[in-house]
Parts: C-alpha cells; structure tokens; sequence
C-alpha cells in the first residue's frame, strides 16, 4: 500500500448564491495544488473553526475549472447551513479531492443520469467534463426532489441534452418520485439509453435497481454516507457489497463514492 | 545544549519516541491513509488500528453518527487481520518512516496467544499497546479490560511471549475502579497505560423508532469525553509509576497541556484529526518551545 497524498487546501470563496429556498451554490477559488477531479469525487469541507459542528462535512464536486471549485449546498442541518451562508472572501479548510472510484466517461454512448436531490451536483460534473472531453452521447437527466424548492429551474439545463424532473408533490414537472418517472420515460420509449448513472438517497438507489435494473447494460451509482476521516482510515462510511457470495464492506469515501448498483447488499445496509 | 534538553523525547520500557505525542489507535487507520494530510514522520508515533488473529469485516449498517461535540462509532473493530498487518502494512508504514505502535486484541485466549506468537516473528516490533477493550467472548461480550484479573493473566501472557517488546495496556473507562486496573496492569509487567477508550453510549433515531447502531451500543469519542479522559487519567497516574499515555477528546494544544498536567507522559490524539490533521504536529511543537507542563 503506497502513502496517500489527499490532503487538505485553505480555499477561498468566491460566491455564494441562493437558487432556490434551501439549496445554494458556493464557489471557491480553486487552491493552489489543487488536483483535477474526476465526477464523483468529492471534497471534505471544514465549515467552523470550532467543534460544533464536529465533523467535516461532504459535498460533491460540481464543477472544477482551471479557477473555481463549485459546490451545490442543500441547508439541511446546522453544518451545511454554515457553508451555504459563508460570504465572499471567508476562507475554509476543505480535503479533497476525495474517493477512489469516479464515473466512466460513457465513450460514444447515450446515457440516462438520474439524480436525487442534490445528487445533481456530480451529475452536473460528469455532463461538463464528459463534454469538454468531446463526448458525443445523448445526456439525459432525470432529476427527483421533493418539491419545487428543491429542484431550481434551469441553471444545469444547458449541460444536458434533455431535462426531465419529478417532484413528490407535484409542484414542478412529473408528480411523484423520480424512478416512477424513469420507468413512464423507458415505458413511453422517450427516452433510451444503455447506461445508467445514478445518485441520490439510499432509498432511491435502490428503488431503481429493482424497477428498472433490467433495462439497461449497466448501472453505477455515487452513493453517500456518513464520513469522518474521508480517507478510508477510519472504516466509519462502509458500504455492504455482495463479492462472489460473501459480504465485504468497502469504504463508500475511498473505494467509492461509486460503484456497481448490482453489488450492493441493500439489506445488510441500514 | 538547551535544545537537546529541551527535547521531549518520551520512553515506554525500552521503546524511545521522538516526542510524545502519538494518533490513537483507529481513526487514523494503518497510518498511511493520512500521509497527505499530517507529516507522521514528525510524530512521536501512530499507534496502528487494532489488529486480530484473523481479519474481521466489521458491523453492519451505520457507523458514525455524530453528537453534541462527540462522534459515536460502531465500526467493530473491522481490520484486515495478523497476515496482511504484518506481511504489507508494516512494512510500509516503516520505509514511510512512521514510528509505529502496533495495536493487538483478541476475542479469545487462543485467538491471544497465536496472535502474541505471530507478532513476537517480527522484529521490527519493538513496542505494543493491548486493546482490552474489545468485546470478549468469554466473557460473554464483556471487555478483559473491565476484570483485574483478566487484565493481569492477559498481560502476564503477553509478558511472556512478547520479551524484549514495551507493552502498553489500553484501558477502557467502562468501569467503576481504573486505577485498580492500572495497577493490575502494572503488576502484571505492563511498561506503560494507555487511557482512554471510548466511552459506551447509544443513540436513537426517532424518526425510525429504532437504535441507530445496530449493534445498540457505540463507542463515545472527541471533545464530549475529555473531562472523563481527564479524570481517569488523573487517577491512573496515581495508581502507578510506570507512564500513562492520556487520549481523549483531545481537540486542541491547550487540552493536550491538561493531559501531561493531571499526570500524562505522553498523549493519543484521535478523533481531532478528522477536522484538525495539524493539531498532533501543533501540540508537538509546543512541547519542542516550551517543554513539558509539570504536572499538578
Ligand atoms: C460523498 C458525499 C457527497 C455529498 N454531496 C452533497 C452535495 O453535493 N450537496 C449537498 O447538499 N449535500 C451533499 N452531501 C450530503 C451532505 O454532506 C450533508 O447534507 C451534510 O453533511 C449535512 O450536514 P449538516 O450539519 O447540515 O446536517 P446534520 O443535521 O448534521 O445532518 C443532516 C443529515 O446529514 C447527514 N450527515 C451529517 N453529517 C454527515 C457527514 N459527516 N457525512 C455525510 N452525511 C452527514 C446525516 O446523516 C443527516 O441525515 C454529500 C454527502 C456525501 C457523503
Ligand atoms: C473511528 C474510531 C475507531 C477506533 N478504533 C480503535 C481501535 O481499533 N483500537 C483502539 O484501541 N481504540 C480505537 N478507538 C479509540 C481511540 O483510539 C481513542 O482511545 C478514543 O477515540 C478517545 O480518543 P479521541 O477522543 O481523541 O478520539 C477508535 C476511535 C474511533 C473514533
Ligand atoms: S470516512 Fe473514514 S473510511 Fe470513509
């Protein structure tokens, strides 16, 4: 086992901006050093200087330029509150980029990228750097929340082919969740696709491997949990994996954040 | 010289650190998973994750969870096991420079003593600390580290089979007495003490009306225990003369100060390096400025 070299940057933001109630974006100068990411990685944000709250917290990484890190922050909870309220000019120690295993570039084939809540930010990433690469696929994403609150119009549009959205009450686009929207899309033959990438809530992950697994030549998906070190030291975000009958736990920060949808043992996982 | 005096160089037996100040035994893994992150070669040392005869997988469902100032854990003492610790991590965590501590436990007597076998093959290994804290199962579940007398055959063992090789034994606060299992310990051969473990706890997830942890029970660490930390470790270092090595809740230097104060020769920092990967490098160099506080 070689050394890790991730480590921890002192970054600067730039902007931060409300696009609906309880989500943000918050842009960073990209520090120093810092290494290009791939989509599905994430970075590991320190948002107080004190012990409350504790830990790091996770984000993926929705957008790197060769100047500006970009992170799309859903307030649920004092630490993320924090992050989504930090203002031009603060400066926060942030990890990353961390985990081990990113999306493939889908090559020259269409894909269907289906997002939970704000499993849209490296879904966001992969369209952009899928695209800056020259990848010519049809993108499609199918974007879930649970209102309209959730689900801000229109500034991701432009990086996808076509935009479809649910929302559980009804109050933006298909009404109900997002697998229920897939599965009428495949149905309706409006959308096609070979391969599915996917992240969000547990529960959502799983929903579309049993409803729709079947329907395409393979599923990856970026999952979460909750993290302490990041660096797949602690042992503390394992995921339960199904490798040739047995149960292995592989760390979702390190040997993830993705993985083969099929693999996982949703029921070990709780 | 002022500055060689002034160098906190820390002994356990016949075991030497650089200085003393060390990662406690888990959150930093096997080390190597945070060489980005802290210049380990600049610590006193990393005391390894805890490692058994054969490896284990580890608890199911969620790990972590975090509290007022606190992280609970259930990871289960997941490692990859003797083999591989010894045969691909050691080794790297050696040519990384890193002065290792390496972290034993065992659910078993047989289980103990093979490992103790396996680890007195290597060499290199000059100084181990005794998790006796893990669930034993013997003792249907209970840690060794709660029973004096248990502590004391544990030790002996590892006395024995282990010659030449410092031993720490690792306490767990789950008792009513630590200083009567320091000395236990002591008695027993032990070089040095190492308080605390994390302290049992539990939560709840109200939503799901169920424990979080399947397991039920999880271990408490960070800020939330330093006071018991503190406390045990006042008391343990009056129970002995051999050194204590203080851990718990650790977050900042000044914390660290309090640890040699109530009686410390050394301190563990754990689940601070999660948030604050330069503070065992900051707490080492104030030690370097200003040597260590007398204790009170
Ligand atoms: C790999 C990864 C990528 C993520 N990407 C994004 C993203 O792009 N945008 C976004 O808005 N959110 C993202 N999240 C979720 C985000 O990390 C949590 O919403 C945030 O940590 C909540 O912190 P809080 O203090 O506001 O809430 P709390 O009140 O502390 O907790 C609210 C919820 O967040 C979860 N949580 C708390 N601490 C952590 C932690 N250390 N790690 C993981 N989950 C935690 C808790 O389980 C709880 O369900 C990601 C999580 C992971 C693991
Ligand atoms: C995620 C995690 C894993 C741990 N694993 C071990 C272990 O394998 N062996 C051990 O002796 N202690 C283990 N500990 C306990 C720590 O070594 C330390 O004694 C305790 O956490 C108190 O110190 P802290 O508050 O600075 O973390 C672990 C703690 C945490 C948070
Ligand atoms: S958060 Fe520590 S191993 Fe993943």
């Amino acid at each position: 086992m070689k050394g890790n070299t991730k480590r921890s940057y002192k970054a600067r933001v730039i902007s931060s901006e409300r696009i609906s109630p309880s989500c943000g974006v918050v842009v960073f100068e990209r520090p120093e050093g810092f290494p290009d990411a791939l989509p599905g990685q994430f970075v590991s944000v320190r948002v107080s200087d004190s012990t409350v709250p504790l830990l790091r917290r996770p984000y993926s990484i929705m957008d790197l330029t060769g100047l500006e890190l970009a992170l799309l922050v859903k307030v649920a909870g004092r630490g993320s509150a924090m992050l989504a309220s930090a203002g031009p000019g603060e400066v926060m120690d942030l990890a990353g980029p961390l985990g081990g295993a990113s999306f493939d570039d889908p090559g020259g084939d269409d894909a269907v990228l289906v997002a939970g809540g704000t499993g849209l930010a490296p879904m966001i990433f992969s369209a952009r750097t899928w695209k800056r690469r020259g990848s010519r696929g049809r993108l499609y994403l199918v974007h879930g929340a649970a209102s309209r609150d959730e689900s801000p119009d229109s500034f991701f549009e432009a990086d996808f082919d076509k935009v479809f959205r649910a929302t559980m009450d009804g109050s933006a686009g298909f009404s109900g969740d997002v697998v229920a929207l897939l599965a009428k899309l495949l149905d309706e033959g409006r959308i096609s696709a070979p391969l599915l990438y996917s992240c969000g809530p547990a529960g959502m992950v799983r929903a579309l491997v049993e409803r729709t697994g079947d329907r395409f030549k393979s599923h990856h998906t970026s999952l979460e949990a909750v993290m302490a070190c990041g660096v797949g030291a602690c042992r503390g975000c394992t995921v339960p994996l199904r490798e040739g009958g047995r149960i292995v736990f592989k760390a979702v920060c390190d040997d993830g954040t993705v993985f083969r949808a099929s693999d996982i043992a949703w029921e070990e996982w709780w | 010289m002022v500055t060689e005096e002034k160098k906190s160089v820390f002994r356990v037996g016949n075991a030497a650190f650089i200085n003393p100040v060390l990662l406690a035994s888990g959150p930093a893994g096997y080390g190597l998973e945070y060489s980005g992150m802290i210049r380990l070669a600049r610590l006193g040392g990393v005391v390894t994750k805890t490692i058994s005869l054969k490896p284990r997988a580890g608890n199911p469902g969620v790990r972590l969870r975090e509290t007022g100032s606190g992280l609970l854990n259930s990871v289960g003492l997941e490692n990859v096991g003797a083999a591989r610790f010894f045969g691909e991590k050691l080794p790297a965590i050696l040519e990384a420079g890193i002065r290792p501590v390496v972290s034993l436990a065992a659910e078993d007597w047989d289980d103990y003593t093979q490992l103790l076998d396996e680890t007195s093959c290597h060499r290199d290994v000059d100084v181990v600390e005794l998790n006796l804290s893990c669930p034993n199962v013997e003792r249907g579940g209970l840690a060794v580290g709660t029973d004096p007398a248990k502590v004391d055959s544990y030790v002996k063992e590892a006395r024995s089979r282990l010659p030449g090789v410092a031993l720490l034994a690792k306490l767990t606060p789950n008792v009513q007495d630590i200083a009567s299992l320091a000395a236990a310990a002591e008695g027993a051969g032990a070089d040095g003490i190492t308080a605390i473990n994390t302290v049992i706890g539990m939560d709840i997830d109200i939503g799901k009306r169920r424990p979080v942890f399947r397991m039920v029970r999880a271990g408490l660490s960070g800020p939330a225990i330093l006071p018991v930390a503190l406390e045990a470790v006042w008391r343990a270092a009056r129970a002995v003369k051999i050194p204590v090595m203080g851990a718990g809740g650790i977050s900042s230097v000044g914390d660290a100060m309090k640890f040699f104060m109530a009686g410390a020769a050394a301190v563990q920092v754990g689940t601070a390096i999660f948030y604050d990967p330069g503070l065992p490098e900051r707490i080492a160099e104030e030690l370097e400025r200003s040597g260590l506080p007398a204790r009170i």
